[in-house]
Parts: structure tokens; C-alpha cells; sequence
């Protein structure tokens, strides 16, 4: 038996228990009510029920229904229970004394106060009621809220026990009552403390040690998604020393991108599509790309073609040259400027045969087309290729004009000596 | 350009600090006889004896040890700080490390090493590396200038008005950086640049001091990060 939120008026009592019996709500209410003028064992009942049965966390209804209810749930049922309560009690006093009953009021009033303050303290410990203030995080307000609840309930029920307590005897038993109980208390204290203590202590350590055991296993699930299975996978294809390289370099990428990983930019950064386009090549041929990205910005369509034409530059690379095989990009606030180069043997473009697009094409021209340029030299150990793509972030690019022609001497530097003007995009592609 | 003071007939004298032994035997049997192994560590503390009863011309530094504080390669070098060899030089440090954490690497930098490599490095680069830090030069992945260009603006454009100035690159040492980071080795930057190779790794130097001793905020947020300052 579940106390449903919906639909209910004080805590669901009836509504659940006319769910769970298979009745209508409105006789089960009506009993209920009833049953209270039988010596109150209605209230009783509907008490007992209310603390013993939890709350249902179904929500099959319609949002808006949800709303409703929560909002009335929030503070409605509370105030419908104490004025309820309280409108039945003050009348059945008054119905006992008509009927010549003596009530001894000096021992139900304080009796009620202490009722009405566990009720008050003991509704803190509902569990559904915790859920709402942690899940709304209503913060200080709620919180204060509680206290101050919890406070008014302990202060009426030690009122009432005092009270009663002290039953005819004034002040002065009041002050002797009162040490007795402290000193009860104090002793208690001090017999309890250090098994409270203990127990705290071993609830959080149990605690810690939880929050660790999570993850170790987060840990040991990932290595063994990950790297154990490429160990595996590496036993078995041991006699191939390039599937075995290019395994244990994709796992050791991935490794550390999940160790190291830092404030990584959104994935449309064009330094993020150059190490992608690194890795993708990576794998292709198993060589190993030393990739270093300085700076980034957002991907445009310029920064597109320059991550593929520099694919083309490391497919060329990892397929002419040979390693190592380093890659350098750095984008600058006016220039973005790529170099790949490698230690293979090198080639003049000249010697490149008219209907090989590749070079020609894929970089040369791809990066005339977008503004930029692109430049082959060959070197004493290897080919290196610069690609160079003039943004047009505007503060940037009018700020730093210096920067960016002082990188385009660089950029080219077979132009000879570096206080050259740089070689025109036109001259480098019909080279 | 001035003859290196280890040339290839005197052995440099080495020891290799790194937590797995299977690391430190493989690099043992890379490097070549100009290497004299005098010693070999696993964790911090160990890797501070034996540096100060061997005193060797280069430590070859793993990042990341067990030990000491608990600040790994940074711990050693401040550790054996004023330890010198035979001849009076002080002991050099080479930082050796799987990471590509700019962290590790700045740190282990500012804590005194002169260079960085990573592990991948091949036995030939090595010994050209150690050589190099053993003659007081300064020792640069392509990473580690790129780190450089990154942390101190020269990617953007930041460039030093005097040479001198501790926060930024000089123009001539950004293009130095620049060619190392696209994978030139320091002979091609020479050529490059027409300059002596001596020239480069006066620069390369010059690049390392302003790295250990600049208050660019990048590199104290590094630092700081690392609970070194």
C-alpha cells in the first residue's frame, strides 16, 4: 500500500488505502471521519497509517495534474491537519465537559502539546518530504524552514513533558525536576558519546571507502574495455608488427585523452579537426604523427580546407616519406599556418607527373581557391609541406598586421633569404 | 662554434631514474658506449642517494616517480639541488616522460631540468639529447616548443620589445621555437636561419632560463596548479 500525491487532501491515507482495498475514496474518508467520533480511533488509525505506509513515487499523471498537486502538497495538507486536528480536539474537550465528564485539562493539554510537537519534529523524518528539499534544492529557505519546524516541535513537546512533569508542585520542583533531567542527560551524554562518535566515524569511512570502490571500478571497467581487449588484440596479431604498432598507438591515444584530458573545445575547433584528421591518418598507415597545435579558433570553411589539404599533405607523408612525422599548426590571430614534414627521401614538384592530382590539386589548389597558399620544399632529410590561411577575424587581423606578414616570410621561407616579400600564391602553384 | 666539452672519447656519466625497471633496461641497451650508466633509481628518495654519491653529468629524469613529496622528476632535481660533478659542474637533468600534460612538463621545467623528451624518443635522439644537456645546452621536443609558443603568447603575436624581457619570447627566439616545433632538428635550424648551431642552442637556453624564471601567468597558473609555488 502506497499514499498516492495526487489527489490527496491530508497525507494520502485514505486515498491509498481506498486504492489498496479496491473502495472509493469518498467512503473510506467518510469512515475514517467517523471513526473519529469513537473515541478518536479514527485519528489514531489514520496516524499509525500515515508512518507506517511511504509515500507512492509513481508519476503516471499528466504534468500539469503533477504540478497541482506538488504545489498543494507543499504546504496545504500540513495546515488542513493541524487546524483539523486542533477544530476536533477543542470540540471534543468541549463535548466531554458538557457531558459532566472531568478531563483534568492540566494533563491533556500538556499531553496534546507534546503530541502536536512529535507531529511537528516527526514530519521532518518523511522520507518523501526529505526527497522535496533535497530534489527542489530550495536551498537556505527550505532548510530554515525545516529547522524552524523541528525547533517549534521539540519546544512544544519538552514544554508538555515539563508540564507534566511538575504536575502540583510549582517552581521549585520545577528547578530539582530540571537538574535531575540534565543530569540524566549529561550522563547519558557521556556514556553515548563515544559510541556516537565511533559510529559516525565508521559510517564515513564506509562511505569513503564506497565513493573509492566506484572508482576503482569506473577505472578497472575502462581498462578493461580499453586496454585489456588491445592487449588481447595484440597477442593474437603478434606476427604483424604493423597492425601491432598502429594498435598500440590508436590505444595509447586513447589512453591518454582519458587521462589527460583537458579543457577540450567544442568539437566544430579547428584544432580538434586537425587532430582528428592526425589520428585518422595515424591509423590508416600506423606510422606516428607528431602533432603540435598551438592556439585555436572556430572551424570555418577556410579552416575546413586547410585541415584537408593538410590530410593530403600527411597521407602524402606517411606514404612517400618517412617517420618521423611531425605536424605543426599554429593559429595565429591573423594567420593560421600549417607545417607538415617528414624524413623521407623528398620530391620536387616538378617531377610530380601533370595528371597526379594529389599535390597539385588536393593542396595547392584547394588552398588558392580559399585565399590561402600552400608550398613544397624539400630538405636535407625530407619533404616539408606549409600550408598557410590568412583569417579574417577583424579587430585581429587589423591589429597585428606585422604578425602576419612577418608569417608569411616564414611560411615560405624557399623564397630565399627571409627579408624576401613572400612569394605570390600564384608562382608557388605552377612551380 | 666552440668543441662540446664531452666529445665522443669521454664517456658522460649517467643515471637513470624511472619507476619500471623494464623502462630503464630498454634505454640501457639503446644507448650507445659513450654512455656510462653510474647509477639507477625507482622512486624519489633512492633517485637523491644515488645522485648525490655518484654525482653524474645527467640525470635522465622520469616525470613521474613514486616518493618524496609526491611532485615525482620535480622533487629529485630540488632534492639534489646543490649536487656537482667531479669537474664542478652541477648536475644536469633530463626529463624523460609518457605525458603530454603541459603540467608535468612546465613543472619539471621550472623545478631546474633542461630539457624534456618523451618516451618515444629513439635511441639515437637520445644520446644526441643527453649529450647536448651535458654540455649545458637546453633540450626541446617539438611539444615542449610548442607548449612554449602557446604559454608565452608568441603564437598570437606576442613578441619582446628587449631580448631580455622575462614574459615574452624575442623575435628570433620564437622563430627558433617555431622550427623545432615543426620537427627540425637544431643543425637545420642553423640552416634555416643562418645561424651556428651554437647560436640556436644560445637561444634554446635564453628560451629555458625566461621558462624557469618567468611570472607569465600561465606558467605560475601551471605552477600553482601543481602546489609548487
Amino acid at each position: 500500500m502506497e499514499r498516492p500525491v495526487p489527489g490527496r487532501h491530508l497525507a494520502g491515507v485514505c486515498a491509498g488505502l481506498a486504492e489498496h482495498l479496491g473502495l472509493n475514496v469518498r467512503y473510506v474518508r467518510w469512515a475514517f471521519l467517523l471513526s473519529c467520533l469513537a473515541g478518536g480511533a479514527g485519528i489514531v488509525a489514520y496516524l499509525f497509517l500515515w508512518a507506517l505506509t511511504p509515500q507512492s513515487l509513481g508519476q503516471d499523471l499528466t504534468p500539469g495534474a503533477d504540478e497541482a498537486a506538488t504545489s498543494r502538497s507543499a504546504g496545504e495538507p500540513v495546515r488542513n491537519l493541524v487546524v483539523g486536528l486542533g477544530l476536533l480536539v477543542v470540540g471534543g474537550v468541549f463535548f466531554a465537559q458538557q457531558q459532566g465528564l472531568n478531563l483534568r485539562l492540566g494533563v491533556l493539554i500538556p499531553l496534546l502539546a507534546v503530541a502536536a510537537g512529535a507531529v511537528l519534529a516527526w514530519s521532518k523524518l518523511d522520507d518523501a518530504e526529505r526527497d522535496r528539499w533535497l530534489a527542489r534544492d530550495t536551498g537556505s529557505a527550505g532548510r530554515r524552514a525545516g529547522l524552524i519546524r523541528l525547533g517549534i516541535g521539540i519546544t512544544l513537546a519538552t514544554v508538555g513533558v515539563v508540564v507534566l512533569a511538575t504536575q502540583g508542585r510549582g517552581l521549585a520542583g520545577l528547578w530539582d525536576v530540571g537538574i535531575a533531567a540534565v543530569a540524566v542527560l549529561v550522563g547519558a551524554a557521556l556514556i553515548a558519546a563515544p559510541w556516537g562518535v565511533r559510529l559516525w566515524t565508521d559510517l564515513r569511512t564506509e562511505q569513503t571507502q564506497r565513493i573509492r570502490e566506484t572508482e576503482r571500478a569506473d577505472i578497472a571497467a575502462h581498462l578493461h574495455d580499453s586496454v585489456l581487449q588491445t592487449l588481447a588484440l595484440i597477442q593474437r596479431k603478434a606476427g604483424d608488427p604493423a597492425e601491432v604498432v598502429r594498435l598500440a598507438r590508436a590505444q595509447e591515444r586513447e589512453l591518454r585523452g582519458w587521462l589527460y584530458a583537458g579543457p577540450v573545445g567544442s568539437q566544430a575547433s579547428l584544432a580538434s579537426a586537425v587532430t582528428a584528421v592526425a589520428h585518422e591518418v595515424e591509423d590508416l598507415r600506423g606510422i606516428p604523427i607528431e602533432l603540435v597545435v598551438t592556439g585555436d579558433r572556430t572551424l570555418d570553411p577556410g579552416g575546413t580546407a586547410l585541415v584537408r589539404a593538410l590530410r593530403e599533405a600527411l597521407l602524402n607523408a606517411v606514404r612517400h616519406g618517412a617517420a618521423p612525422v611531425s605536424v605543426y599548426v599554429e593559429v595565429g590571430p591573423g594567420v593560421v599556418e600549417a607545417f607538415v614534414r617528414d624524413h623521407g627521401p623528398g620530391f620536387d614538384l616538378a617531377d610530380v607527373p601533370q595528371d597526379r592530382f594529389g599535390v597539385r590539386e588536393s593542396i595547392l589548389g584547394r588552398m588558392r581557391r580559399h585565399g590561402g597558399s600552400a608550398g613544397i620544399r624539400r630538405l636535407e632529410h625530407g619533404t616539408e609541406v606549409s600550408i598557410t590561411l590568412p583569417v579574417t577575424a577583424a579587430p585581429d587581423s587589423m591589429a597585428q598586421p606585422d604578425s602576419a606578414a612577418a608569417s608569411d616570410s616564414m611560411a615560405q621561407p624557399s623564397s630565399g633569404s627571409p627579408a624576401d616579400p613572400p612569394s605570390s600564391p600564384e608562382t608557388e602553384g605552377t612551380r | 662554434m666552440n668543441a662540446p666539452r664531452h666529445s665522443l672519447t669521454t664517456a658522460i656519466r649517467l643515471v637513470l631514474v624511472d619507476d619500471h625497471r623494464m623502462f630503464r633496461s630498454g634505454v640501457k641497451a639503446e644507448l650507445d658506449e659513450s654512455m656510462l650508466i653510474v647509477g639507477e633509481a625507482g622512486d624519489v628518495d633512492e633517485a637523491i642517494v644515488v645522485v648525490a654519491a655518484t654525482r653524474p653529468d645527467v640525470v635522465l629524469l622520469d616525470v613521474h616517480l613514486p616518493g618524496g613529496n609526491g611532485h615525482g622528476g620535480s622533487d629529485v632535481i630540488t632534492g639534489s639541488g646543490s649536487v656537482t660533478t667531479g669537474s664542478g659542474e652541477p648536475v644536469r637533468f633530463l626529463a624523460l616522460s609518457v605525458s603530454d600534460a603541459a603540467e608535468d612538463v612546465i613543472a619539471v621545467i621550472r623545478a631546474g631540468a633542461r630539457g624534456y623528451v618523451t618516451k618515444t624518443i629513439g635511441g639515437q635522439d637520445l644520446t644526441e639529447a643527453i649529450r647536448r644537456v651535458a654540455d649545458g645546452d637546453a633540450v626541446f621536443s617539438p611539444r615542449l616548443a610548442g607548449f612554449v609558443l602557446d604559454a608565452f603568447g608568441a603564437a598570437a603575436g606576442e613578441v619582446a620589445v628587449i631580448d631580455e624581457e622575462l614574459d615574452r619570447l624575442s623575435a628570433r627566439e620564437r622563430e627558433v621555437m617555431r622550427l623545432i616545433a615543426r620537427g627540425y632538428q637544431y643543425k637545420e635550424v642553423a640552416k634555416e636561419l643562418f645561424i651556428s648551431i651554437k647560436t640556436v642552442e644560445t637561444h634554446v637556453s635564453s628560451v629555458l632560463r625566461k621558462l624557469q624564471l618567468s611570472s607569465r601567468h600561465e606558467l605560475t597558473a601551471w605552477a600553482v596548479g601543481r602546489h609548487l609555488l
